[in-house]
């Protein structure tokens, strides 16, 4: 194993290798600082030729995360390389928290609040990390 | 038209002074050279036909020959393997000046653009990783190799075969051939054919691929377009990429080159898109409030129309009307023939938002009904053309004319399905139009043509009565009429 990524864990499940349990800390300096947000990753038969399924489980109130937890992350989709790995892709989802991107939003309603009024988008973060990120 | 009129009075005035000089010789000069300028005349005619296009029906292997050729082109002109040569002529539209005009000025900016080559200087990553020893780490599977075991593009990014089959395996099965790229994160050079076949060990991937990759060099060469017709694997070659009519020899489907879809003139490719999805959407609504059925005007029983003709006669009062208007069919025959005009209303400006949308709705209904008419009648027209063929069958073996004297009236119902089906596309036209003289002529022609086909489908269900002059007297009407409204509205 490479050496660990600080704020960021994957253990695979007892029953399926190719099913990961994900935890991710929220970033320093974000709004989501403080909170333990939780993600399935899914090694789809064809990785590393196809990317990998990530979802958030836990709530987050973020542009590029939906309802669903479903993530928009361009090396999940059309970026995808075969020389990426589990660790890069959980690097680059730990920066999406760091960085919202209400330009290329998943979440319409959140982009749209991001963009008109940042300060309350960033309280409502905030608000949703305590509520929904910090209680286990 | 107009000019035609005006070359002829020309010819006119020459015979007079010709006379005037009385001489013979000259006479006789002047006759042939006339009979020329028909001929001319007549071609011009011929080129002015606004629906006139050129194209040729391919088979897969005249298109292979056909892509070859350009590939030996750019082989000998610019030094490179055909494969290359075929990423640089997708990746141009198959514009070969181009790609050589591009090579005269930089053929390293040429290889890059074209994602054959690295912009940045690929020697170095090369030489680095092969020095480095005999065997190489795949930074995939991240197990060590021999380096014959390893490949690379261009850019140098090496992996092992087997990294890279599953890879092209994987894209293959999407679909993709041409457009896979390294496997290197942000690496956007392309795998060009030969690259790809060599490391294809299954002979199914490899034939996948052929074909996938061939498909794709038809769907980017201007000039080809595949057949759209169920199972046909014809393609249609045509210098020109514009929005005209092809039929194809082998499944006798009808489209437009541009677009691949129904023909739709006088409509323009964009258009008819808009349209098509509009009714689409409403076409629920529509359907509900234009029912199948009217009552007669005049003694209000139900009538389903089961026929082409919009000229009806109810069946109990005799009553002769026209399904478009319900108006009296007495004034459509000779005079102004209006039921294809829409009439705007014009207080709609001072109307609130709610009358707005109605007068909207309104109006595309209109539009929508006529567009559903026609091609409700144009879908009968095989049925009528089931009863010629009876009642030719019937006229001949009761002795009343041969097989050859009713063969006219096959030929009247083609130019009918003909006459309506640009009909039926006038409608899209007519209803994105902007109000304006325009539109005013637009649709004065429009009626003028919908009327002379009415005329032409009653005189055809009622072949017995009319004489065989007057129907092909009104066959040459209508089609004239056709042909005047594409040549002044339809834009090339």
């Amino acid at each position: 194993m490479a050496e660990p990524v600080p704020g960021i864990s994957a253990i695979p499940d007892e029953s399926n290798a190719r099913y990961f349990h994900v935890v991710v800390a929220g970033p320093e300096g974000s709004p989501f600082e403080g909170g333990v947000f939780k993600l399935e990753l899914f090694l789809p038969e064809e990785y590393p030729m196809s990317a990998p399924k990530v979802r958030f489980m836990t709530k987050i109130y973020h542009p590029n995360i939906d309802k669903l937890g479903r993530i928009c992350l361009d090396i999940l989709k059309d970026k995808w390389s075969p020389a990426l790995q589990i660790r890069t892709v959980l690097l680059s989802i730990q920066a999406l928290l760091s960085a919202p991107n209400p330009d290329d939003p998943l979440a319409n309603d959140v982009a749209e609040q991001w963009k008109i009024n940042e300060g309350e988008a960033i309280k409502t973060a905030r608000e949703w990390t305590r509520l929904y990120a910090m209680s286990g | 038209m107009s000019r035609n009129v005006c070359d002829e009075g020309d010819d006119e005035r020459d015979y007079g002074e010709e006379e005037d000089e009385e001489d013979d010789e000259c006479f006789d000069y002047d006759y042939y050279n006339a009979t020329d300028y028909d001929s001319e005349l007549y071609e011009c005619e011929r080129n002015k036909d606004s629906e006139h296009f050129e194209y040729e029906c391919l088979q897969i292997e005249q298109v292979e020959r056909l892509l070859n050729e350009s590939v030996e082109s750019i082989c000998s002109s610019i030094g490179i393997n055909p494969s290359l040569a075929k990423v640089l002529l997708y990746t141009h539209k198959w514009d070969i000046d181009r790609i050589k005009e591009k090579h005269k000025r930089d053929s390293f900016q040429l290889l890059t653009d074209a994602r054959i080559k690295s912009p940045r200087n690929s020697r170095t990553v090369d030489t680095a990783n092969r020095a480095s020893s005999y065997y190489i780490q795949c930074n995939i599977c991240l197990q060590s190799s021999s380096a014959e075991k390893c490949a690379s593009l261009s850019c140098g990014h090496q992996f092992c075969k087997e990294c890279w089959c599953s890879h092209l395996e994987v894209q293959v099965t999407q679909g993709i051939t041409i457009g896979i790229e390294c496997m290197a994160q942000g690496c956007h050079i392309l795998v060009p054919e030969d690259f790809a076949l060599n490391i294809l060990t299954k002979t199914s991937f490899r034939e996948k691929y052929q074909q996938f990759a061939f498909a794709a060099y038809v769907k980017s060469h201007p000039e080809l377009r595949y057949c759209p017709g169920t199972n046909c694997s014809v393609i249609i070659r045509a210098k020109e990429n514009k929005s005209k009519r092809v039929i194809c020899k082998h499944c006798k489907t009808s489209f437009c080159f541009k677009c691949g879809g129904d023909y739709h003139a006088p409509t323009n490719c964009e258009t008819i898109k808009f349209w098509l999805t509009k009714c689409a959407d409403d076409s629920e609504t529509a359907n509900y409030i234009s029912a199948h059925t009217k009552d007669c005007p005049k003694c209000h029983i139900c009538i389903e129309k089961n026929g082409g003709c919009n000229h009806m006669q109810c069946y109990s009062c005799k009553h002769d009307f026209c399904w478009m208007c319900l108006g009296d069919w007495k004034t459509h025959g000779s005079e102004y023939y209006e039921c294809s005009r829409y009439k705007e209303n014009p207080n709609i400006a001072s109307e609130s938002v709610h009358a707005q949308a109605r007068e909207a709705l309104k109006k595309y209904l209109f539009y929508y009904e006529r567009w559903e008419n026609h091609a409700r009648s144009l879908r009968l027209e095989a049925q009528t053309l089931e009863q010629i063929k009876t009642r030719i069958h019937e006229k001949v073996m009761a002795n009343k004319g041969t097989w050859i004297d009713w063969q006219y009236l096959l030929d009247a119902a083609a130019l009918l399905a003909k006459c309506r089906y640009t009909l039926q596309y006038t409608y899209p036209y007519a209803y994105y139009m902007e109000s304006g003289p325009r539109k005013q002529l637009f649709e004065y022609q429009q009626a003028q043509l919908e009327a002379e086909i009415e005329n032409l489908s009653w005189k055809i269900e009622h072949a017995e009565t009319t004489d065989r002059g007057d129907l092909e007297n009104q066959m040459d009407i209508a089609e004239k009429r056709r042909a005047t409204l594409l040549k002044d509205f339809l834009s090339s």
